[in-house]
């Protein structure tokens, strides 16, 4: 195992045996305790001192189902907070299996203008990866969709995996993301929350390309416990009706969720306004597969976002005339261009989320803040014309363009906004915290901002949770959201795709595949308890950087105007008190 | 008489009549006064096991495997909402969120307190 440094201030890299430190942490919980180690928490997220690393969970790689995730941290330029994102991508495996279990970019160079692209290869000879520099500054200011045909052909006849910034970053946007390719070479997957791609941007970084032939692959201690676990976390997500083979996500994908929540009066619309979109049927999940179906005359079920991938819920929007508008449109992003906005033509939405993965922005970030920038009148709510203009706008740096790129808070302050839904800078995503207590604490609360991916739940009885405490006491609400989150940490570490917590939490025979598949990966003897303590150690590493950094338990808070403004239609106010909240960390 | 507003999601739109567009359905069904979700189900000639989460004014009412809202009482004008079986609400996106009486009761038989993806796994 090695982690690869590489500097940009002087363009030299160095490989170097894994510290025993580090030795049984992967994914975020390695990305998180190398920004804590090594970044001082008051650096500018934009300067020399900020560091990116890139880091595969422990069964990324392997067999084991649906687990290619990669994840990014570094000090978010949109949080000012550690962060973590995640993607899922053909790149987090075949970094994976040249066995680099960290990547981290350092340093700054003077020369601001010109960006540099990677090659990391395998040498079979050496048993070691290889390093390749190639100046990619002639790819700068051009869209993802125009540069990526270009560079798999740049490097035909190798096998070539792509993460890349956009122009986004290229600007140093508060809402860039770092674009991985997907499984049809489309820059749609995206570690998109925080900013990250800004801070690779911001160090003259534009291509990490990997070429992953004759590497060995990952090693696994006890083999025959891994492929006990593998088999058992199969058998759960192809049963699971949520997980299962045209089941809930493979046949409607993430955006099965908005009728659901529209109905429950919980899908924020109109920047926040309301919890019910009049036309949410109209863009819901299965308006999209009826709509693919009226317009391709047959019956598309979704695909998979990576190897191995067994839930597949990626889907694609097509067009009047069949061809491909766009992959993916998730929940997130249906609801951000969406019900946000009041827009409700699936061919404007899918526009914006073509635009944003060209740009290299983040969808929900872009979402949110356009339903500010619509308060402020900056532009008509439901005008799907001038939000694509808008977008456009953002992707050339234009001065609005530039203010609303720096995010969802920052944007409502220069607007002079008073809705504005973001806590700790970041835009809170398609949940609305009035109607859907539980995640308004985890939005609070979490040390990545208002992260909707921050508290899955996976197994309560483990956490010695629903046992001792009453779940709707102060110290049950706060126990369960940091048990969520503690153990939301684990599988983001794990390397695999958080949905497996829908499979894991109903069939308990799958949450003993995911520790045994770790357990025989890593050699660990690890039980359900250490799942938790895990996730806990990581959180506690994350909140002790954010205070070093100047949070306060006052950055926990929900928006002012949730607690005073009643929200249609069952128009009730988020009435969790601060000490709830303040239990959530306060008693970690 | 009450008439109720009623959505149907994905394939339950076939029982949307005329009202039918892609991936939904809506439609006004006029019931006597006292009638239940029971009655609505049979003015639909839709079979209670087809449906799964379901709501009433957007407060949840049934899931698959728990349907305890059968002699559910409706009043004029409630919006009743009907899914389809593929549909899905993971509990961290339901914690805290609006449950009907009968179907919270339902979920604190559950010894976990009810904290699951689905309930019929």
């Amino acid at each position: 195992m090695w982690f690869l440094r590489i500097n940009m201030s002087d363009r030299t890299h160095q490989f170097t045996e894994v510290p025993e430190k580090y030795k049984y942490f992967a994914g975020r919980a390695l990305t998180s305790n190398l920004i804590a180690d090594e970044v001082p928490p008051p650096a500018h997220p934009l300067g020399p001192n900020n560091k990116l690393v890139f880091s595969p969970g422990f069964m990324t790689g392997t067999s084991a189902p649906t687990s290619s995730r990669i994840s990014v941290g570094g000090k978010s330029p949109l949080t000012g907070g550690i962060k973590e994102s995640n993607a899922g991508t053909p790149w987090a495996w075949k970094i994976a299996r040249m066995r680099i279990k960290a990547l981290i970019v350092e340093g700054q160079p003077e020369d601001k203008g010109a960006f540099w692209g990677v090659v990391i290869g395998w040498d079979k000879e050496a048993e070691q990866p290889t390093l390749e520099w190639f100046d990619a500054t002639e790819y700068a200011g051009q869209n993802a969709y125009d540069i990526y045909p270009k560079v798999y052909e740049k490097f035909e006849g190798r096998r070539i995996s792509v993460c890349s910034i956009g122009l986004a970053s290229e600007h140093a946007y508060g809402n860039a993301g770092v674009i991985f390719e997907d499984m049809s070479q489309r820059p749609s997957r995206y570690a998109g929350r925080g900013g990250l791609g800004s801070v690779m941007g911001s160090k003259g970084l534009k291509f990490i390309l990997l070429d992953d032939s004759g590497a060995p692959g990952v090693e696994i201690v006890d083999k025959d416990l891994f492929d006990e676990g593998r088999k058992k976390m199969v058998a759960a997500l192809q049963e699971h009706a949520i997980t299962k083979p045209k089941g809930g996500l493979n046949t409607y994908g993430t955006a099965v969720l908005i009728n659901i929540l529209n109905e429950a009066g919980g899908l924020p619309t109109r920047n926040f306004a309301s919890g019910r979109f009049e036309d949410a049927a109209k863009i819901a999940g299965e308006a999209i597969f009826e709509g693919n179906k009226k317009r391709l005359g047959k019956e598309l079920y979704n695909h998979a976002c990576s190897p191995g991938c067994i839930i597949r819920c990626s889907n694609t929007w097509h067009r009047e005339d069949k061809t491909e508008h766009v992959s993916c449109v998730e929940y997130e992003s249906d609801w951000a261009f969406g019900a946000n906005l009041e827009i409700n033509d699936l061919d404007v939405i899918a526009e914006l989320i073509k635009l944003c993965n060209g740009y290299g922005l983040d969808t929900i970030e872009t979402g949110v803040t356009l339903g500010v920038a619509m308060e402020a009148g900056v532009l008509p709510f439901g005008d799907g014309e001038a939000a694509i203009k808008m977008v456009h706008q953002m992707g050339k740096g234009e001065p609005m363009g530039r203010i609303l790129g720096s995010g969802t808070g920052m944007a409502g302050k220069v607007l002079g906004v008073t809705r504005v839904p973001a806590v700790k800078g970041q835009g809170m995503p398609a949940y609305e915290p009035r109607a859907v207590k539980g995640i308004g604490i985890t939005y609070a609360t979490s040390t990545m901002g208002a992260d909707h991916t921050a508290g899955y739940t996976i197994a309560p009885e483990i956490l010695g949770v629903s046992a001792q405490l009453d779940p709707l006491s102060p110290e049950g609400k706060a126990a369960l959201s940091r048990a969520f989150q503690a153990t939301t940490a684990f599988i983001d570490s794990s390397g695999h795709c958080l949905f497996i917590a829908f499979a894991i939490l109903d069939i308990e025979s799958g949450f003993e595949g995911l520790i045994e598949e770790a357990n025989g990966v890593l050699g660990t003897s690890w039980t359900a308890d250490d799942v938790v303590n895990f996730g806990t150690e990581v959180l506690k590493v994350e909140r002790k950087f954010n205070e070093a950094a100047g949070f306060s338990k006052e950055e926990d808070r929900i928006p002012e105007f949730m607690h005073t403004e009643p929200l249609p239609p069952h128009n009730v106010v988020f009435e969790i008190d601060d000490e709830t909240l303040d239990k959530v960390y306060g008693e970690i | 008489m009450i008439t109720i507003d009623v959505w149907l999601y994905g394939n339950l739109s076939e029982y949307g009549g005329e009202n039918t567009s892609p991936g939904f359905a809506n439609r006004k069904v006029d019931l006597p006064e006292g009638a239940t979700i029971q009655d609505l189900l049979d003015a639909l000639r839709m079979p209670t096991e087809e449906r799964g989460i379901t709501f009433v004014n957007g407060n949840l009412t049934a899931m698959p495997g728990k349907q305890p809202d059968l002699d559910h009482r409706l009043s004029d004008h409630d919006r009743v909402a009907f899914f389809h079986l593929r549909s899905m609400w993971p509990y961290q996106y339901r914690q805290g969120a609006a449950i009907a009486e009968s179907f919270d009761r339902e979920l604190g038989k559950d010894q976990r307190q009810g904290i699951h993806h689905s309930y019929e796994t």
